[in-house]
C-alpha cells in the first residue's frame, strides 16, 4: 500500500477543481446555482481522498522520505528543472494538516456557504487552493514550490474578493495580491541568487542541503556568505509577504473581507504558514547565516508584539483573530530565527488547529447573528450557541497556552528555545512572554465580549440566533479536539518527542549546526512551563478584570478602531503610504510632468518644425520625375567630387 | 597592336551608335542604333577574351531584347509621339550633371594603375559552364543563383503577360477599368 | 602601343554616361528604357574589363556576373515593356512627363 505514487495527492484537488469549475461555468447562466448536494459532496470527497492518500503514505514512510520525479519541466542549456515531489518528515506534517484541515473546512463551508450564488465557484477555488498548497509543500525544488506559492496567492486573491459585488472586498483582494507580489519578487530574486551561486541544480532542496554541507566541510563558508546572506534575506522578504510579517503585513487584516472558512483555511491555518515552511525547508541554508537569523528573530518579535497590541484594539471579531494570527506567525518566525525549526513547525501545526477552530467558531457566531461581526453588538451567546462557545473556549485555552492544551506545548517550546539562543536570549524570552500575556488579554476580551454578559444587539435580531447546522459543528468539534490534543505529539515535559523525531531527518542537521554556535545554559524546562502558565493566567485575569464587568461602549457605525488605537493598528499602512505609495506617486508625478508633458512638448515642437520644413521642401518637388533623378545624379557627382578632393575613402 | 586597332574600330562603332541612340528622333532608329552598339560591344568582349559572353550578348541582347523593343515600338506606333521635343529645360540641367559625373569618374580612373594580367582565364564556354554548374560543397555556389534567376525570368514573364493582357482584352474589361 | 584596360573603362564610362543621359533627359519612354539597357551594357563591359586585370582564379567571377546581369536585364525589359504597353493604353502617350499622377 505504501507505494502509492505521490502525484495522486495533488491530483485529487485538481480533478475536483476542474469538475467544480465546469459545473460553476455551466450553471452560471441559470437562475439557480448547481445542486448544492452534488457540489458539496464532490468538494469534500476529493480533498478527503487526498487526505487518505497522505495518511497511507505517512504511515509507511521510510525514514529518509520518498522522492519521485514526475517529468522534465524546463530543459534548456544552463537551466534544468524537474517536476518532482518529495515526501519527507516536513512535508508529511504539512500535508497531513493541509489536507486534513482542508477537508474539515470544506465540509464546514457547505453549511456556511449555503444558499450563496457562487456555491460551486467557491468550492472550485478552495480545491484549487488545496492543489496549489499541496504542490507548494510537496515539491522537491524551489521552482515548483514557487508555482504553488503563486497559486495559493492567486487563490487567496480570488477568495478574498469572492463577494465581488462589494468594491471594498475587491480592494482588499487587490491589496493582498499586490503586497504579496512585493514578497514574491524577493522569492524570485532569491532563487536567482541561488542559481548564480550553484547553478540551476541547486534549486533542488536535497542538492541545496548537500551543497551547504559541502561548503561547510570544505571551510569555504566565508566566500559565499555575502551572496548567501543576500539570498536568505530575499527569501525572508518572500516569507514576510506570504506570512504577513513586518513590513508586509497590512494585507492580512483586510483579507478578512473573504468568507470566514477562507479566513480559517487560507489566512490562518495553511497559506500564511507557508513562509514558515519555506524557512524550515531552507533551514540548512539559514543555519549558516547568523545575520539573517538575527533579522528574522527581531522581525518576528516585533511582529508578534505589535500585532498582539493591535489585536487589543479591534472590535471586529475576525480582525481580532487576524491580528492574533499575525502575532502567532511572529512567534513562529522568532523560533525559526533561533534555528528552532522543529519548534516553529510544531507551532504551525498546533496553531493550524486552534486558529482554524477559532475562525470556524467566529464564522458560526457570524452565521448565527446573520452577518454581524462587531463584538460590541454580541454578548451572552454561550446560552444560545453552547457548542460553538465550547469550541471557541477550548481553542482560546489552546492559544493562550493554558497547561495541557496544544498551544501550551508549542509556545512553551518556542519560548524555551528563545531563552537558550545565546546572549540576547533572555531579552527575547521576556518580550515573548509579555506578548503571551497580551495574547491572553485580547483573546480573553474576545471570548468575554462574545459569549458572556448580556446580549447587546437589537431585540428582534436576538430571536433569530441559532446554533450552526451539524455539518458546520462537526469540523469545529474535531478541530477543537485537535486544539486540545495536538500538543501531545511533542510534550517534552512528559517525555513525548514524536514530532521532533519525525522532523529530525529534515531540519536536524541544521539545528545541530546552530546549536554548536552557542553554548546553552541548561535551565529546568519546568520553570518555563510554570512561567508560561503564569503568563496565561495573568492575561486571563487582566481580561476578566478589565472587560468582565466593564460596560462595553455602544457600537457606533463602523467597527474600525479610532484615535490612537487606529494609529497603532494602521501604523504599517501609514508606513507603506509614506515609504512606498507616496514616493511612487511623486515619481509618477515627475514621470508625468517630465516624460509626458515636457517630452511631448519637445516632440510637438520638433514635429511642427519638421512640418514647416517639409512644406517648404515640397516647393522644389516639381512634377517631373526626371528632374528628381537629375538631382540625384548631380548629388552623386558632388559626392564623387568630395571623395576625390579629400583623397578617397582610405 | 592589332588588338588595339580592332578595339578602336569597335569602340568607335559602339560609341557612335550610343550617340545615335541619344540623338535619334524616332524610337525605331534608336532601337537599331542600340543593336549596332550591342553587337560592337559583343565584339569587344570577344576581343578581350570572353567569347562566351559575347555570344550571349548577341543572342540575348541584340537578339531577344531588341526584338522585343522593336516589336513593341511597331505595335504601339511609337512614331506618333516623335513630335514631342527631344530635349527640354530639364535636359540642360541633366546633361552637364552627367558629364561632370563622368568627367570626375574618368579622372579617378585615369589616375588608377591598371594592367592586364597574363594569367587571367579566357571566358570560354567550358570555363563558364564549369564555374556556373559547380555543385560541389566548396564551389562558388552560382548554381543556386542560376536557378533563382530562372524563377525570376519565369515570374517576369508571367507578370508581363498579366500586365499586358487586360488592356488588350475585351471592351468590357476596359469599361470596368474606366469605372474606377 | 598595346590595348590598355583603361581604354575599356573609358569606353564603358562614355557609354554609361550616354545611357544615363538618354534615360534621364529623353522624354519618350522607349528611349528611357533603351538608355537603361545601354547603361547596363556599359556596366557589363566594365566588369569584363576589370576581370581581365586580375590573376587566374579571381578573373572568373567578373566573367560570370555579367551573365546574371544580362538575364536580369532581360527580365527588366520584359516587365518594362509590358508596363509601357499598359501606360500607352491608358494615356495614349509615351511621354514620361504625362505620367505625373503620383505628384505630391
Amino acid at each position: 500500500m505504501t507505494n502509492l505514487p505521490l502525484w495522486l495527492i495533488p491530483l485529487f484537488p485538481l480533478v475536483a477543481t476542474i469538475l467544480l469549475g465546469t459545473i460553476a461555468v455551466v450553471s452560471s447562466g441559470g437562475k439557480k446555482g448547481a445542486a448544492e448536494g452534488i457540489v458539496g459532496a464532490l468538494a469534500v470527497l476529493f480533498p478527503a481522498m487526498s487526505f487518505a492518500v497522505v495518511a497511507i503514505l505517512a504511515y509507511g514512510m521510510p525514514e529518509a522520505g520518498i522522492r519521485e520525479t514526475l517529468c522534465n519541466w524546463i530543459d534548456i542549456p544552463l537551466f534544468k528543472a524537474d517536476i518532482g515531489f518529495m515526501f519527507d518528515g516536513l512535508s508529511r506534517i504539512m500535508l497531513l494538516f493541509v489536507t486534513g484541515i482542508g477537508t474539515l473546512i470544506t465540509m464546514y463551508s457547505i453549511g456556511y456557504m449555503h444558499g450563496d450564488r457562487g456555491f460551486a465557484r467557491f468550492f472550485a477555488y478552495i480545491n484549487l487552493f488545496l492543489f496549489s498548497m499541496i504542490v507548494l509543500v510537496l515539491s522537491d525544488n524551489l521552482l515548483l514550490t514557487f508555482l504553488g506559492w503563486e497559486g495559493v496567492g492567486l487563490c487567496s486573491y480570488l477568495l478574498i474578493g469572492f463577494w465581488n459585488k462589494d468594491v471594498n472586498n475587491c480592494k482588499a483582494a487587490n491589496k493582498a495580491f499586490i503586497v504579496n507580489r512585493v514578497g514574491d519578487i524577493g522569492f524570485l530574486l532569491g532563487m536567482l541568487c541561488l542559481v548564480t551561486v550553484g547553478g540551476s541544480g541547486i534549486l533542488n532542496y536535497d542538492a541545496l542541503t548537500s551543497f551547504i554541507q559541502m561548503i561547510m566541510t570544505a571551510g569555504h563558508v566565508e566566500i559565499v556568505l555575502p551572496v548567501l546572506s543576500l539570498t536568505g534575506l530575499l527569501f525572508f522578504i518572500g516569507c514576510t509577504g506570504k506570512s504577513a510579517q513586518i513590513p508586509l503585513l497590512t494585507w492580512l487584516p483586510d483579507a478578512m473581507a473573504g468568507p470566514t472558512p477562507v479566513s480559517a483555511l487560507i489566512h490562518a491555518a495553511t497559506m500564511v504558514t507557508s513562509g514558515v515552511y519555506l524557512l524550515a525547508r531552507l533551514g540548512s541554508m539559514f543555519a549558516i547565516l547568523p545575520v539573517v537569523l538575527d533579522i528574522i528573530t527581531v522581525i518576528g518579535m516585533l511582529t508578534a508584539f505589535w500585532a498582539a497590541m493591535a489585536g487589543l484594539f479591534q472590535n471586529d471579531i475576525k480582525k481580532v483573530l487576524a491580528y492574533s494570527t499575525i502575532s502567532q506567525l511572529g512567534y513562529m518566525f522568532m523560533a525559526a530565527g533561533v534555528c528552532a525549526f522543529d519548534a516553529s513547525i510544531f507551532h504551525v501545526f498546533t496553531h493550524a488547529f486552534f486558529k482554524a477552530a477559532l475562525f470556524l467558531g467566529a464564522g458560526a457566531v457570524i452565521h448565527a447573528l446573520a452577518g454581524e461581526q462587531d463584538m460590541r453588538k454580541m454578548g451572552g451567546l454561550v446560552k444560545k450557541t453552547p457548542v460553538t462557545a465550547c469550541v471557541m473556549i477550548f481553542a482560546f485555552f489552546a492559544i493562550i497556552g493554558f497547561p495541557g492544551f496544544a498551544g501550551f506545548w508549542s509556545k512553551d517550546l518556542i519560548l524555551e528555545r528563545l531563552f537558550m539562543s545565546g546572549p540576547m536570549g533572555p531579552a527575547f524570552y521576556v518580550i515573548g512572554l509579555f506578548t503571551a500575556v497580551i495574547t491572553a488579554v485580547y483573546m480573553g476580551r474576545l471570548i468575554i465580549l462574545t459569549f458572556f454578559g448580556e446580549y447587546r444587539g437589537s431585540k428582534e435580531s436576538e430571536e433569530h440566533i441559532h446554533e450552526a447546522p451539524a455539518c458546520m459543528l462537526l469540523p469545529m468539534v474535531i478541530l477543537a479536539f485537535g486544539a486540545i490534543f495536538a500538543g501531545y505529539l511533542w510534550a517534552d515535559s512528559i517525555g513525548i518527542t514524536f514530532f521532533r523525531d519525525s522532523l529530525a531527518p529534515v531540519v536536524g542537521s541544521a539545528q545541530a549546526y546552530a546549536a554548536t554556535m552557542h553554548s546553552a545554559a541548561h535551565v529546568n524546562p519546568m520553570i518555563f512551563a510554570g512561567l508560561g502558565t503564569l503568563a496565561a493566567l495573568l492575561g486571563m485575569f487582566i481580561a476578566y478584570k478589565v472587560y468582565g464587568n466593564a460596560r462595553v461602549p455602544a457600537a457606533k457605525g463602523s467597527s474600525a478602531p479610532e484615535g490612537r488605537k487606529a494609529t497603532w493598528t494602521f501604523f504599517f499602512d501609514y508606513v507603506h503610504k509614506y515609504c512606498g505609495i507616496i514616493p511612487v506617486q511623486v515619481l509618477a508625478w515627475i514621470c508625468d510632468v517630465v516624460v509626458d508633458k515636457i517630452l511631448q512638448a519637445t516632440q510637438w515642437t520638433l514635429g511642427a518644425i519638421a512640418t514647416i520644413l517639409g512644406d517648404g521642401a515640397t516647393v522644389i518637388q516639381v512634377r517631373k520625375v526626371r528632374l528628381q533623378v537629375a538631382f540625384s545624379v548631380a548629388g552623386v557627382a558632388a559626392l564623387v567630387l568630395v571623395v576625390l578632393l579629400t583623397g578617397g575613402l582610405i | 597592336m592589332l588588338a588595339l586597332i580592332y578595339f578602336i574600330i569597335l569602340a568607335v562603332i559602339a560609341l557612335g551608335a550610343a550617340v545615335c541612340v541619344f540623338l535619334s528622333r524616332h524610337p525605331l532608329y534608336g532601337a537599331l542604333s542600340l543593336v549596332t552598339s550591342m553587337v560592337a560591344l559583343a565584339g569587344i568582349y570577344g576581343l578581350i577574351g570572353s567569347p562566351f559572353l559575347g555570344v550571349v550578348q548577341i543572342m540575348v541582347y541584340a537578339g531577344a531584347i531588341m526584338m522585343l523593343v522593336t516589336f513593341v515600338i511597331m505595335v504601339l506606333n511609337g512614331a506618333r509621339d516623335s513630335k514631342t521635343p527631344m530635349f527640354d529645360k530639364v535636359s540642360f540641367f541633366v546633361i552637364p550633371a552627367v558629364l561632370v559625373l563622368a568627367g570626375l569618374v574618368g579622372f579617378a580612373l585615369v589616375g588608377a594603375p591598371l594592367a592586364f594580367d597574363e594569367t587571367a582565364l579566357r571566358g570560354s564556354v567550358a570555363l563558364t559552364s564549369r564555374t556556373l554548374f559547380d555543385v560541389a560543397q566548396t564551389g562558388p555556389g552560382y548554381f543556386m543563383l542560376f536557378e533563382v534567376l530562372g524563377l525570376l525570368l519565369l515570374s517576369a514573364m508571367v507578370a508581363a503577360v498579366l500586365l499586358a493582357k487586360k488592356r488588350l482584352g475585351s471592351v468590357q474589361s476596359e469599361n470596368t477599368e474606366e469605372g474606377h | 602601343m598595346e590595348l590598355q584596360p583603361i581604354y575599356i573603362q573609358i569606353l564603358a564610362l562614355a557609354i554609361f554616361a550616354l545611357g544615363l543621359m538618354t534615360a534621364i533627359s529623353r522624354r519618350n519612354l522607349f528611349f528611357v528604357l533603351m538608355g537603361v539597357e545601354l547603361a547596363l551594357n556599359a556596366v557589363n563591359l566594365s566588369f569584363i574589363g576589370f576581370s581581365k586585370t586580375l590573376p587566374a582564379d579571381m578573373s572568373v567571377t567578373g566573367q560570370i556576373v555579367p551573365l546574371f546581369s544580362i538575364a536580369v536585364a532581360a527580365a527588366e525589359a520584359c516587365v518594362g515593356f509590358a508596363m509601357v504597353i499598359l501606360l500607352f493604353r491608358k494615356k495614349e502617350s509615351v511621354d514620361s512627363d504625362n505620367y505625373s499622377n503620383m505628384k505630391g
